[in-house]
């Protein structure tokens, strides 16, 4: 009995035994299976997955190329700079570590603030690398690299900081870079590099790919706490191109000062009665520390305003883009802060404005020249045809005035143009009519783009009947086109496009488009499609308001053997001028408000025996064309032909 | 017939001590020591191939636990029946102990003479003891009445619910599947087998209000990992990236990223199989579970060649305890089970684990050694 109990007692012993040990195996089955699955099956999921954690990627910003002029000098190139990075990660006390960091070095106020706000704006907490100020200098990092033991959470990294040696000459052609933001795309999508800089404006802008080169890779080894442990690259970088640009900045920097000054004179702040003015004024222009510009009453002024451009009538070049004020990109490749911003912006002139490109300005007399080719090749007159100036022509209700209060008599279209008689346009523009004038200023290059290196263009306005009618639904009245023959009411031009206009009369053959770049001699140019005896004519003239008796610009001529100057003067009014007003007598320029006074014009080209080069000069609210802007004008081609 | 009636050798004491050693089961020990220096390998490779801080000392503790095995292969098993009693009701009163004056946030530990004890692991020992004890007189046992399940069922509550409210999940359900299991094998009918799987399932719901909020988090997270990827849920979605990415023959020793780079949280507890998987692949994988199938069949083979239920119980249960420690570790670090802190036997760093494995096993070499005495 007992042993069959213990039989019974066995079997069930063993039987059990085997449905348990059959449950094992089905457990240990499946973990096998999980092992199987996750290690081979899913194996290139889980290897990315465990690649991410390992490694954080980086793309390594190239080596931007310079920017040079036509003599290679450096216009934008590249600093040595270090950075200080935090890797931060959740247990850094940021406060604490900061203020350590203070203790020791300067940090920029501006750069902390832009530290604090990319703290912030990070999305989760996982850790990252924080850009604190890329301006250490050398001694700063000597200073911390002796503590460094204190600070295991910040490194150094060297990189490079975009600097413009020209300063503001030449700010608004290079134009400045700036650290990529989201707003930016690179090559169509984007992509967040810490410390890459991209063209914000101008050459900097417009040739941001040639400029960039092509980018490096590396990936940092990264602990679970985000200490970095080791970098791998693996993928080299390629530096940007160079860009030779056409201008020469020994030119630029004449010109530059040249138009700042026009008439005023120079005077040292030692000077006692300036000394007393400075006293009250906070808003000086310092030139060079030292000096003040003043008017004739020895008055503190602001410096000219303005545009002077040179341009190379056989190939575009422009050899000096002048836009004053200016201002300098460096500032932006520091870091621009609030402050400098909003005072570069709310600055009453502007500085920002490329006034060379993207200034536009009624022409005034410089239009001359077209309405008069636009009468030669309408065949409506021919050189002889003479008109009759009284100082005014009547026009319907309204009188329509000439510059010269007295009228000039009877003349024929050279003296017209060199004494620039409104009148005898007057009557010139009445008979071509504007559609035939608009037509001749397009042939000329106004009124449009040109295809040149920056983003930076305005049209302006060539109006014609079609134009206003569109515009405003109403029809062109006879007085309109009597305004538009002397360069008022509404045509517009960019001082590049007048000095277009010029180079196109001086080569006579081409339609020259102006361009910023150095070698680009395999352009093409269209014919200018004009008859070259009327170009010959109008340039003849222009020669007159220099070199002739009664010409605009007769005190001004350079006055050498091998080269004379041709040109135009032009004074456009800025505030319409009442009939009482001109009764009572003008008040003098000096003495209206400065946003009332004239703009003061001069176009023109030089040699005159053999045309090379052509100038337009404008000088905001300066005055008239003949006493501000032409001796700009000659000074510059004096500089220029080294006389 | 049980060890009451049993006599002791009297034989030269050489003689006996050699007779012993030759029928030592030499695959049994073989096993362990390989899975012990498995241990070691790994604990060099999680401090970054570094002796210090792991590696050394769980090689002092294994070779102190070998020896220690080896002198209780040469004890009479009759030793240990006396023991039972004693060594269940130490186990009880230090749990009670350790609830009241444990180190820790958790009472897990205490310290007996600079040494960290954790009584719950040892306790499972003593449970297969105790039971094994219980169920030697079997043929007094009715099994129809529902009675005789009292006083084994007691001796599986008792400990498993103090430990699961130490807290300490994990530990304490082992012990109950234990304990369990082992009444399973030893001929409960199948009548009252059904009446515990149903009085269990009902009770889910109460044993899930009974639980901590950070071991429903557990158990919830373990459901879907994604749902707290930066909190529990890390854990385990790092330890699946470490073993999956170590695909067919792993990273090489010493290069796993995921554990050198400190993404493994527990790598030298009980994510000590994660580093192994994620170093030496699915083969390294497959080669360690294979040893445990072969370590944890030897021993539940012996079962089979012994005569008392005293020791076919203990050898059973001892296998059975291998078995889930081994795949509620392994289950949990590939997320097939919620993250309920299993140490994997002999590997993982941890002396009170190391230490019940090698006396367990001791036990059950020395029921091998002496099955032929009586």
């Amino acid at each position: 009995m007992k042993n069959n109990n213990q039989k019974i007692l066995e079997q069930t012993l063993t039987r059990r035994f085997f449905f348990l040990s059959f449950l094992k195996t089905l457990v240990v089955g499946s973990i096998s299976w999980r092992f199987f699955d996750l290690q081979i099956v899913e194996n290139q999921k889980y290897k990315k997955l465990s690649n991410q954690n390992q490694f954080n990627y980086f793309i390594i910003p190239p080596e931007r190329g310079r920017i040079l002029d036509r003599k290679m000098r450096l216009l934008a190139g590249n600093m040595d700079s270090f950075s200080l990075v935090l890797n931060w990660s959740e247990s850094v006390d940021v406060k604490a570590l900061i203020y350590k960091i203070s203790q020791i070095i300067y940090i920029d106020k501006k750069d902390l603030d832009r530290f604090y706000s990319s703290l912030h704006e990070k999305k989760n907490n996982n850790p990252k690398e924080i850009l604190i100020t890329r301006n250490l200098s050398q001694r700063d990092i000597a200073k911390l690299a002796v503590r460094n033991v204190e600070f295991p959470e910040i490194t150094f990294s060297m990189s490079k900081k975009r600097v413009y040696p020209q300063g503001k000459i030449v700010g608004h052609i290079t134009g400045y870079t700036g650290v990529f933001s989201k707003l930016d795309k690179l090559d169509g999508k984007v992509v967040a590099v810490p410390g890459l800089d991209v063209g914000k404006r101008g050459l900097e802008k417009f040739f941001d790919t040639e400029l960039r080169g092509k980018f490096g890779r590396k990936r940092n080894e990264v602990t679970s706490r985000g200490h970095v442990i080791d970098t791998q690259i693996y993928e080299k970088t390629s530096s940007g191109e160079d860009i030779q640009v056409s201008l020469d900045m020994s030119l630029q920097a004449f010109a530059m000062q040249r138009l700042e000054m026009g008439n005023y004179n120079l005077t040292s702040i030692q000077n006692k009665g300036i000394k007393n003015q400075i006293k009250f004024n906070e808003n000086i222009s310092y030139i060079n520390n030292n000096f003040v510009y003043t008017n004739q009453a020895n008055k503190i002024v602001n410096p000219h305003s303005g545009s002077v451009i040179v341009m190379d009538v056989e190939n575009g070049q422009l050899l000096c883009c002048v836009s004053s004020p200016g201002f300098n990109p460096n500032m932006f490749s520091n870091g621009l802060s609030d402050n400098e911003w909003s005072v570069l912006k709310n600055n009453t002139r502007s500085p920002l404005l490329n006034r060379s490109m993207s200034g536009v300005y009624p022409p005034g007399s410089t239009i001359k020249m077209a309405v008069a080719l636009a009468a030669l090749e309408s065949g409506i007159i021919n050189y002889k045809t003479k008109f009759s100036c009284t100082g005014v022509k009547e026009f319907g209700t309204s009188n329509f005035h000439c510059w010269a209060k007295n009228g000039h008599g009877s003349l024929n279209l050279m003296q017209a143009i060199e004494q620039s008689c409104d009148v005898f346009f007057y009557e010139l523009g009445l008979k071509v009519g504007i559609d035939k004038i608009a037509v001749m200023m397009k042939k000329l290059g106004l009124g449009q783009y040109y295809n040149i290196e920056t983003d930076e263009k305005t049209k302006g306005v060539v109006p014609n009947i079609k134009w206003k009618l569109q515009r405003d639904g109403v029809n062109w009245t006879y007085g309109e086109t009597l305004n538009a023959s002397i360069g008022q009411g509404y045509i517009l031009t960019t001082p590049l496009q007048l000095v277009t206009m010029v180079s196109r009369i001086a080569n006579s053959k081409y339609a020259i488009n102006p361009s910023l770049i150095k070698n680009n001699n395999n352009k093409e140019f269209n014919n200018l499609d004009i008859n070259q005896e009327h170009l010959n004519f109008i340039k003849k003239s222009m020669e007159e308001v220099v070199l002739g008796k009664k010409g605009t610009a007769k005190k001004y001529k350079i006055g050498s053997k091998k080269v004379e100057m041709a040109g135009k003067t032009g004074t456009v009014q800025v505030v319409r001028i009442t009939e009482e007003e001109r009764e009572k007598g003008l008040i003098k320029n000096e003495d209206r408000p400065w946003k009332k006074r004239d703009h003061a014009l001069f176009v023109g080209y030089a040699p005159i025996s053999k045309p090379k080069y052509a100038i337009s000069v404008v000088v905001e609210h300066g005055g008239s064309g003949s006493s501000v802007a032409a001796p700009i004008a000659r000074d510059v081609f004096k500089n220029l032909f080294k006389i | 017939m049980n060890y009451k009636s049993n006599k002791f050798s009297t034989d030269n004491p050489t003689n006996i001590l050699l007779t012993k050693f030759l029928k030592i089961n030499w695959v049994i020990v073989l096993c362990v020591v390989f899975l012990g220096f498995i241990g070691v390998a790994a604990l060099y490779s999680a401090a970054g191939g570094n002796w210090n801080p792991w590696a050394k000392s769980h090689l002092t503790r294994l070779i102190i636990g070998v020896v220690l095995m080896f002198i209780i292969t040469f004890i009479h098993p009759k030793f240990f029946y006396k023991l039972t009693l004693i060594s269940f009701l130490l186990g009880l009163l230090s749990l009670v102990f350790v609830k009241f004056f444990g180190v820790g946030s958790v009472q897990r530990w205490i310290t007996i003479g600079g040494l960290n004890v954790q009584p719950s692991e040892l306790m499972k020992f003593a449970l297969i003891l105790m039971l094994a004890r219980y169920f030697d007189q079997l043929s007094k046992i009715n099994f129809n009445r529902l009675f005789s399940y009292v006083i084994p069922i007691l001796y599986i509550i008792i400990p498993g619910l103090i430990v699961i409210s130490q807290p300490d999940l994990g530990t304490g359900l082992t012990i109950i599947i234990l304990g369990f299991a082992i009444l399973f094998y030893v001929g409960v009918s199948l009548k009252f087998v059904f009446i515990f799987l149903l009085t269990f399932i009902s009770s889910v719901p109460i044993i899930w209000q009974q639980l901590y909020d950070y071991q429903k988090n557990r158990i919830l997270v373990f459901l879907n990992p994604e749902i707290d990827s930066l909190g529990s849920g890390y854990q385990i979605i790092q330890s699946k990236i470490a073993i999956g990415s170590g695909g067919l023959f792993g990273k090489g020793y010493l290069l796993g990223s995921q554990s050198r780079l400190n993404y493994l949280p527990e790598k030298h507890t009980d994510f000590i199989f994660t580093l192994i998987s994620e170093e030496l692949g699915f083969f390294g994988a497959m080669t360690i579970i294979l040893i445990f199938c072969l370590l944890i069949t030897s021993i539940v083979k012996i079962s089979f060649t012994v005569d008392t239920l005293f020791s076919k119980v203990i050898v059973f249960g001892v296998g059975l305890l291998i078995f889930l420690y081994l795949t509620l570790n392994i289950g949990m670090v590939c997320g097939l089970l919620p993250v309920v802190g299993a140490p994997l036997p002999l590997i993982s760093y941890g002396g009170t684990s190391l230490f019940t494995i090698l006396i367990s096993v001791g036990v059950v070499l020395s029921i091998n050694v002496h099955k032929n005495e009586a």
